[in-house]
């Protein structure tokens, strides 16, 4: 039975490892591929000759550099934004009583069901409005509150999960409303942060109709339009975008491995005594 | 560690703050056209347009400069025009497709009407019919530019290995021809029912469409003759291993790449592909004969052509200086030398009239020889119904290819959404 | 319920969640919800309609099917991508060699862009070229058509989506990680198994979190939208359809009266599925879950 189990295990690990892992080995092979024929006629294997080119024109053509700056700014910017907004929000809603919270907690859960493609012109017209147009903290404002929902949602959760006991231990100690929040709660939510920081930050990393329809000139656009560099309006060149998706991800890796694995790994080992 | 995250989040607000603090400054006098561009990035355009512009601004310093925002992704393009101009701010100088949804555009008071400007002269540099059909209750509000044919692409290699000397000129032809390839091992016909609206097989139905209902085709409503004819046509070009197995749910990539693979045999497209088919398979861009689809009906020679992208403007009724700076450089776009210059580095065609003896690309000329030769020319469908219709038509198209609806149905289908 | 001491405090730490909700999700909803009663293509006045947007969609085949189609996501999300979730995120916290390293490779796939995976579906569905077919003519089985016939192709795009199950595995890993270790030390001294630990300590601390992701997931399956788009807009014969294409199919036919209501549907049901999943689910109040 043991054996058994273990073997199973390792099966579903490796399955789900390959299901993973295969669509950034097949997006790295593409990248290098000659043409949209050689990527037809050739979809799985390695590519007939190795086009280090097309990473070169990802760089320089499609101006990614200086594209990538903006791309941090805002992808770290909403995070830091949302984070802020949304634990405040959480504390609240999970550790204090009010008069129709649950209400507001549905109220604002719900808002991850909205199709944020139809406020599209409602969008348009509240950043011409607050004089925001094509910059990029008008991207900022807009990622973070897409991103209020989800964020409360989960970090109500595992804020609910922390034990009384705690914040009790910490109002006898004198610590008022705020100490709580930033002494108390906050340091010990630090998985449900990092985990709703994660998925702001991807989310803001890869949005792109957003980014597109609140930005115009090169000044405050973000690398997700660089990638569309190599379509046009009849034939997208797909291994020049895929080498330039290839480059756009390696810092969503980076910034998942240390805000993900690093943190949580040194708090998880500690954090929470029952 | 948390210390440290902090500072470097503070930090990089304090940057973001710093770039958008710069980027506010506005000049004073000039007066700036924002100009949303498709005709940037990898188009073939892109580069004597960026010429072209640099030029008007240099002839114009201190008075007028076009500045041009790179919009290379087509579909978000349109939907940031769709967008903003429902929220009422239209653009200083931007291009559309004209067809019988956007010419809702024509009923915004914020878009130029050219008619005034057309009728002192500028008029007259256009092809014949390229205005008229450009204009709507005597309005042109946006101004017939890149203009494109779409006719059938032969691979003569692919016809002769299969022993066959010429394309095929009749149905009777083609059903032959068709047979002899199968036998040979090629797909006779690229064809697809994906994307978002089927663009080859709807390209192959309207030359049927032209064939069985002639020049005056799409004057007829829906559900007559021809379109139940045309499809019983285009369902005969899916079934019996005339199309490759993937054309239902293929998209352009599928339908491109047999032809560009030396698949299939036959495959339409406009002179835009030509770029793509010389770069990746040379050997089929020597191969390839372009003339009309074989002749379904009783009309020969027929072509499909159509306005591909028309120039439009902002009013700017408050500001007439800055709707006389945009006419002007419109007018330095469709200088007949400037267009001349586009059409020889791009092999796009244009609605104004140029010399085009200095294209030497042998299948663009091969195009414009499918042009003059043409019995008559009518739009593709695309041009001439609502973008619910041809959502539709690739839709009903995979219904009837699978079998589970006649030709009748298929038409029914799309008159149903036509008539909503 | 008294009245909390310090309610001061309490509203003025909404007042930034506030300002946020009201402009960017009331405001534009109530957009979506007015419009959703006029005939508006964006460019001329807006009519009036009443409810003949909402009287046109149900009515329509298309959509009522789109509305089925969007079920099906959301029971394929909650029941089959979160189980499988589920069942990694626990072996994973019981630390098998490199499970670290693990956790991140299963996370990948929600960060490489959607259409470059889409792209590769439909290489490896694709008759012809495709390594599904290939693989499957190793057996001895005929390939199909996987995404041009109608009985494959909605089953070949959920499964594509619900394979990856990166994004739900890491919420309910993070939950793992709360559960105190004396509660298994004390589970292994009675002599329980690995999987009985599982069933009777993880499952019922982390429940609150699961029915969250199950909750996350079928939303999300409600308003699903891009690897359709991406992959077969919608076709063959409409069998692939869902609400959130249908909303941008109305949008770039210039219909937004109808595409807001379209939009206005797809809340209203999605947030009834959502009820119904929780009161299911929970038998608490959808407000008040949390890990116990």
């Amino acid at each position: 039975m043991k054996v058994f189990l273990n073997t199973l295990k390792w099966i579903i690990l490796i399955f789900f490892l390959f299901v993973a892992l295969y669509p950034l080995i097949w997006l790295l092979l593409a990248s290098f591929k000659a043409n949209n024929l050689e990527l037809q006629q050739n979809p799985f294997g390695f590519p007939e000759k190795w086009m280090f080119i097309n990473y070169y024109n990802a760089m320089v053509k499609a101006k990614l550099p200086s594209l990538f700056i903006h791309s941090i700014i805002v992808a770290f910017s909403a995070v830091f934004l949302n984070l802020l907004v949304a634990s405040m929000t959480s504390f609240v809603i999970s550790r204090e009583d009010f008069k129709g919270k649950n209400v507001l907690l549905t109220v604002i859960a719900a808002g991850i069901l909205l199709p944020i493609i139809s406020f599209m012109v409602p969008y348009f017209t509240i950043i011409q409005k607050m004089r925001l147009y094509d910059s990029l903290l008008a991207l900022i404002i807009v990622y973070s509150a897409i991103n209020i929902p989800i964020s409360v949602f989960l970090l109500t959760s595992f804020m609910g999960s922390i034990p009384v006991e705690l914040e009790e231990a910490a109002t006898i100690d004198g610590a008022g409303f705020v100490q709580r929040f930033t002494k108390v709660i906050i340091p010990l939510s630090q998985t449900g942060l990092a985990t709703a920081g994660t998925f702001c930050f991807i989310y803001s990393w890869n949005e792109f109709i957003m980014a597109l329809l609140l930005t115009s000139s090169e000044s405050s656009r973000t690398l997700q339009l660089g990638i569309r560099f190599f379509t046009s309006q009849f034939v997208t060149d797909y291994t020049a975008m895929y080498a330039a998706i290839v480059i756009t991800i390696i810092p969503s890796i980076v910034v998942y491995f240390i805000f993900h694995n690093k943190i949580i790994s040194g708090l998880t080992a500690g954090a929470v005594k029952g | 560690m948390r210390k440290i995250t902090f500072l470097v989040l503070s930090l990089t607000l304090i940057v973001a703050g710093t770039v958008f603090a710069n980027g506010q400054q506005e000049k004073d006098k000039e007066i700036v056209l924002k100009w949303p561009s498709i005709w940037v990035g990898e188009d073939s355009k892109a580069g004597v347009v960026a010429q072209l512009v640099e030029q008007f601004n240099a002839d114009n310093a201190g008075m007028i400069k076009v500045e041009v925002e790179a919009q290379p992704d087509y579909d978000g393009y349109e939907q940031k025009i769709r967008t903003s101009i429902a929220a009422g701010i239209v653009p200083d100088i931007f291009t559309m497709k004209l067809n019988p949804t956007t010419k809702a555009y024509y009923d915004s008071p914020l878009l130029m009407d050219f008619s005034k400007e057309l009728s002192t002269g500028w008029g007259k540099d256009f092809n014949e019919g390229t205005v008229a059909q450009a204009t709507v209750n005597g309005m042109v509000k946006s101004l017939p530019y890149e203009v494109a044919i779409t006719p059938v692409w032969y691979n003569m290699d692919l016809f002769k290995k299969a022993g066959v000397s010429k394309y095929p000129r009749t149905y009777a032809e083609f059903l032959d021809a068709a047979a002899k390839l199968k036998a040979a091992g090629f797909i006779p016909t690229s064809q697809m029912t994906g994307g978002s609206n089927a663009w080859t097989s709807m390209l192959w139905y309207s030359h049927f469409l032209a064939s069985f209902g002639g020049p005056d085709v799409y004057a007829n409503p829906f559900g007559t003759d021809a379109y139940v004819k045309a499809a019983e046509v285009l369902l005969a070009m899916y079934s019996d291993g005339n199309t490759s197995m993937d054309a239902i749910g293929g998209d352009a990539g599928v339908s491109g790449g047999h032809y560009l693979a030396g698949e299939s045999a036959m495959f339409i497209n406009g002179p835009w592909y030509i770029g793509r088919v010389k770069t990746e398979a040379p050997a089929v861009y020597s191969a390839t004969e372009v003339g009309p689809a074989p002749a379904a009906g009783s009309q020969k020679g027929a072509m499909i052509g159509f306005l591909q992208t028309n120039f439009a403007a902002a009013a700017n009724a408050d500001d007439p200086e800055k709707a006389a700076a945009a006419v002007k450089f419109i007018k330095w776009m469709t200088k007949a030398e400037n267009v001349a210059k586009i059409s020889a580095a791009s092999g796009a065609m244009f609605a104004v009239k140029y010399d085009s003896s200095s294209i030497s690309d042998e299948l663009m000329g091969k195009f414009i020889n499918a042009s003059n030769d043409a019995s008559f020319t009518i739009p593709h469908l695309e041009g001439v119904v609502t973008s619910d219709v041809i959502t539709e038509f690739g839709q009903a198209l995979g219904k009837m290819a699978l079998g589970e609806a006649t030709p009748k149905e298929f038409v029914e289908m799309l008159k149903k959404v036509q008539d909503q | 319920m008294k009245k909390n001491k310090n309610i001061r405090m309490i509203l003025l730490f909404l007042v930034p969640v506030a300002f946020l909700y009201i402009s960017f999700f009331i405001y534009p909803l109530a957009f979506v919800l007015g419009t959703s009663l006029t005939e508006w293509n964006g460019i001329t006045e807006m009519k009036f309609a009443g409810i003949d947007n909402y009287k046109k969609l149900l009515t329509d085949e298309t959509f009522l099917l789109s509305i089925k189609n969007n079920i099906i996501w959301a029971l394929s999300g909650g029941f089959i991508q979160i189980p499988l979730a589920t069942m990694v995120a626990l072996i994973l916290a019981r630390k098998p060699k490199g499970w670290k390293t693990l956790r991140t490779i299963y996370f990948l796939p929600n960060i490489i862009s959607a259409v470059a995976i889409a792209m590769m579906w439909k290489a490896i569905y694709n008759p012809m070229y495709g390594f599904l077919n290939a693989f499957l003519n190793l057996f001895g089985i005929e390939g199909h058509n996987w995404l041009g016939e109608t009985a494959t192709a909605l089953p070949s795009v959920i499964a594509q989506t619900v394979l990856y199950i990166g994004y739900f595995m890491v919420i309910i890993f993070a939950a793992t990680t709360t559960i105190p270790k004396s509660f298994y030390e004390a589970a292994e001294i009675d002599g329980c198994t690995t999987l009985q630990q599982e069933w009777f300590i993880t499952i019922p601390m982390i429940r609150g979190i699961l029915v969250t992701t199950i909750t996350l997931a079928m939303a999300y399956g409600m308003r699903h939208f891009e690897a359709t788009f991406l992959m077969t807009s919608g076709g063959p014969a409409h069998s692939t359809s869902v609400m959130g294409l249908i909303l941008y199919n109305k949008m770039d036919a210039f219909r937004l009266g109808e595409a807001n209501a379209t939009g206005t549907i797809l809340i209203l049901l999605g947030t009834v599925v959502i009820v119904v999943i929780r009161k299911l689910l929970s038998g608490r109040d959808a407000g008040s879950d949390s890990v116990q």
